[in-house]
């Protein structure tokens, strides 16, 4: 049984929360994700690891989601109690870490920032952007965790008189070099739309990997 | 402009008949399964939609010959012509192109397929394709680059779209990238039927227990998961992309209503979870789909649905859910990334069995570390579900490294393979170094299908009769003698190599 237990749980805003557990004594490549199941549930579902590859435990970001068994049941565990992790799986990983000449650009919506925040709490020295698509500014999670000018939220629904704001607009107004390598996770629609445009500017699909939430 | 969408007839020397549609691990059988390509019908609809003169050219479920099916082509005298492939039909296929391009010089044609997506400078250099499209999306490339040739001479140089390795005027190759165009699901039109031909995919299937039976446009495009390292759905080169419920749905009600369906199964590599199987389910039951005999069809994963979701599909219909059981150990499960604990496997077959669902396991056997006792643990942990009723029927076949997927250079880079003749890949013997002799592998698969046949098995089944429901007394009446009829051609496809020399002598 790959049961581990729950260390610590940080609800981050209303329905989205950090759950960490014990590390599986396992290789884990930043940027994969496991099955994360309650014991005895008899069913699973996938979670990108939100915590550094090195790292002594596995965070998760998670957003429960209405209807959704998996996770409004984790949303509810306490330190102590078990979880079924299975895993890592995946590709959804830097091609090339430890070469400083890249340029990314991460961009994700909710919580598809997950592999990016592990991304750069894996590897320092990558030279990065990432672009956030959230709904309010309490979805911005652990947006001090990136280096100051790296984080660019948009938010939808802002609390103040700021403009509305989708990844999609900053994308259609920024200069995005071909030679970027761009990490697109998250909702699928977005997905759809940021690949429209970089396509219009110019970034070839050889530099372009995508993981969809769902 | 006028599109040819083309599966040439296959028959290899015992005069069985290869299936290459619907991304099929190809075998060959006497008598065969007749599989809509969903995608590509979607393709073809998409283009005649646009306005397009398309050729819907099953040879295989027209019963042509190659022959007779290369001169109606011929006379068809086809613009482009878009062809299917996978690994152990590759030497076919670009012989094909070959003979395609003599008969027609001028016509484009284009090559599509897991294979040749993965290795496309292979396939532009032993044929004279005009073209790979990179991607299993080929409604939504085709109709990106269809209109753009017929509007631009020099579309080998100019056209932008990702996804294609080009042949220029001049010979050499032109890459547009990878291809990441993918687009909603809901922007392919569903399939339109009458133009596929349906009626000639409707009966030869053994999928169903009822029929006429038809395939839904798919609600998922690849995989949800898609990280299982034996199967195509997995690598950077794939995406996932789903269909909204209520669009599956009015494609249902159509089927049933205006063309008599009476079972579709959906062969998305995986159908809905969660809330869209349970939006499904009830939106079954609330259009009343439920009550017109006609039954409805899944693959799924283990821990994937659960017993609510489950409780539901049952009080919709549903009755064939198809599963991967690929092992009943974990190191095996592990190593190809299946992603479930076999804890678990019990508790959802229960359920399936519980609420009148016919859960169908899919078992390999052979993979390049498999011992002994791993293997014999599958095989009794099968016969152990079979014989308590828990799945109701059973496939198995020789795990064959194809199309460049992760086990496929997997078994490459570890050096197990035992050749490189793509001939070999078509599942009818193993083609990977072993820990065991093949033989044992063969026997299992024997073992296996043979629980079909045992007095356990049997007295289940009239068990089941028990409950009244239609479905049961059809799966032993009707569907129990083309199973027989199936189990004996498996045994002798995935048998007929037992004690050859070809297999023995490496070991």
């Amino acid at each position: 049984m790959n049961t581990y237990p729950v260390l610590d749980i940080e609800h981050l805003s209303n329905n989205t929360f950090r759950l960490r557990v014990e590390r599986p004594d396992i290789a884990i490549i930043s940027g994969q994700c496991f099955n994360v199941g309650i014991p005895d549930l008899g069913i699973n579902r996938e979670y990108s690891m939100y915590s550094s590859a090195d790292s002594k435990y596995l965070d998760f970001l998670i957003r429960s989601v209405d209807g959704g068994l998996i996770s409004s049941e984790l949303q509810k565990l306490k330190p102590g109690d078990l979880v079924e992790v299975d895993g890592a799986y995946g590709e959804f990983c830097l091609k090339d870490p430890l070469n400083k000449s890249l340029d990314y650009l991460f961009i994700a919506t909710g919580t598809g920032i997950a592999p990016f925040h592990s991304f750069i709490k894996t590897y320092a020295k990558i030279k990065y952007k990432i672009v956030h698509g959230v709904r309010s500014v309490d979805e911005c999670y652990n947006s001090n965790d990136y280096e100051d000018g790296a984080y660019i939220s948009c938010i939808s629904r802002p609390n103040s008189s700021d403009n509305p704001r989708r990844v999609t607009d900053y994308l259609r107004s920024s200069e995005i070099p071909v030679n970027t390598q761009v990490y697109i996770c998250g909702n699928r629609n977005m997905i759809v739309d940021v690949l429209d445009i970089l396509h219009a500017k110019g970034v070839s699909g050889d530099k372009i990997i995508t993981e969809v939430f769902f | 402009m006028k599109i040819a969408i083309s599966y040439p007839p296959i028959i290899n020397e015992y005069g069985q008949k290869a299936m290459v549609s619907q991304n099929r691990n190809v075998q060959f059988f006497k008598e065969p399964t007749y599989l809509l390509p969903v995608t590509y019908a979607q393709a073809a609809t998409y283009l005649k939609e646009m306005g397009y003169s398309v050729y819907w050219d099953d040879g295989n479920a027209q019963l042509k010959t190659f022959d007779e099916w290369l001169d109606d082509l011929t006379k068809e005298e086809p613009d482009v012509v878009v062809l299917e492939s996978t690994t152990p039909v590759m030497k076919f296929y670009w012989n094909t192109v070959d003979r395609i391009k003599q008969e027609l010089p001028n016509c484009i044609v284009i090559m599509t397929g897991y294979h040749s997506m993965r290795k496309p400078e292979e396939t532009m250099k032993m044929c004279n394709a005009d073209m790979v499209l990179r991607s299993s999306n080929v409604d939504f490339a085709l109709h990106r680059l269809i209109p753009f040739i017929a509007e631009n001479d020099n579309w080998r140089s100019d056209y932008q779209g990702d996804g294609m390795l080009i042949r220029l005027d001049n010979g050499e190759l032109r890459s547009t990238g990878d291809f990441r165009h993918v687009e909603p699901l809901d922007s392919s039109p569903l399939v339109d039927r009458d133009f596929v031909q349906w009626k000639n995919y409707a009966y030869e299937n053994g999928n169903f227990l009822q029929t006429p039976g038809t395939y839904a446009s798919s609600v998922i495009r690849d995989c949800m998961f898609g990280k299982c390292t034996f199967c195509r759905y997995n690598g950077p080169d794939l995406t996932f992309s789903m269909m909204s419920v209520e669009r599956s749905l009015d494609e249902y009600e159509n089927l049933i209503n205006n063309y008599g369906v009476k079972e579709i199964f959906d062969d998305s590599g995986v159908w809905y979870r969660g809330k869209e199987a349970r939006q499904f389910a009830q939106g079954i039951i609330d259009r009343g789909l439920h009550k017109k005999d006609c039954y409805f069809g899944i693959n799924t994963r283990f821990e994937y649905l659960d017993e609510e979701t489950i409780k539901l599909m049952g009080e919709a219909n549903f009755r064939f859910v198809l599963l991967g059981y690929e092992a009943a150990d974990n190191e095996t499960l592990q190593r190809l990334n299946k992603g479930y604990q076999l804890q678990h496997v019990e508790d959802c077959l229960r359920w399936l069995t519980k609420y009148g669902l016919h859960p169908h396991l899919t078992i390999m056997v052979g993979y390049y570390w498999q011992t002994q006792a791993q293997l014999d643990k599958t095989v009794s942990e099968v016969k152990r579900l079979m014989l308590r009723g828990l799945a109701r029927t059973l496939q198995v076949t020789l795990c064959t490294p194809l199309d460049y997927t992760p086990y496929h250079e997997e078994c490459i880079k570890e050096r197990v393979l035992l050749t490189d003749n793509y001939d070999d890949f078509d599942m009818s013997k193993l083609i990977v170094k072993t820990p065991i002799p093949h033989d044992q592998y063969y026997k299992a698969v024997r073992e296996m299908y043979s629980i079909a046949f045992h007095p356990r098995f049997i007295l289940r089944q009239l068990v089941f009769l028990t409950s009244f429901k239609k479905r049961d007394w059809q799966f032993l009446f009707t569907y129990g003698l083309r199973a027989i009829r199936r189990v004996r051609q498996h045994i002798y496809n995935l048998t007929r190599h037992e004690n050859s020399t070809t297999t023995k002598e490496f070991f």
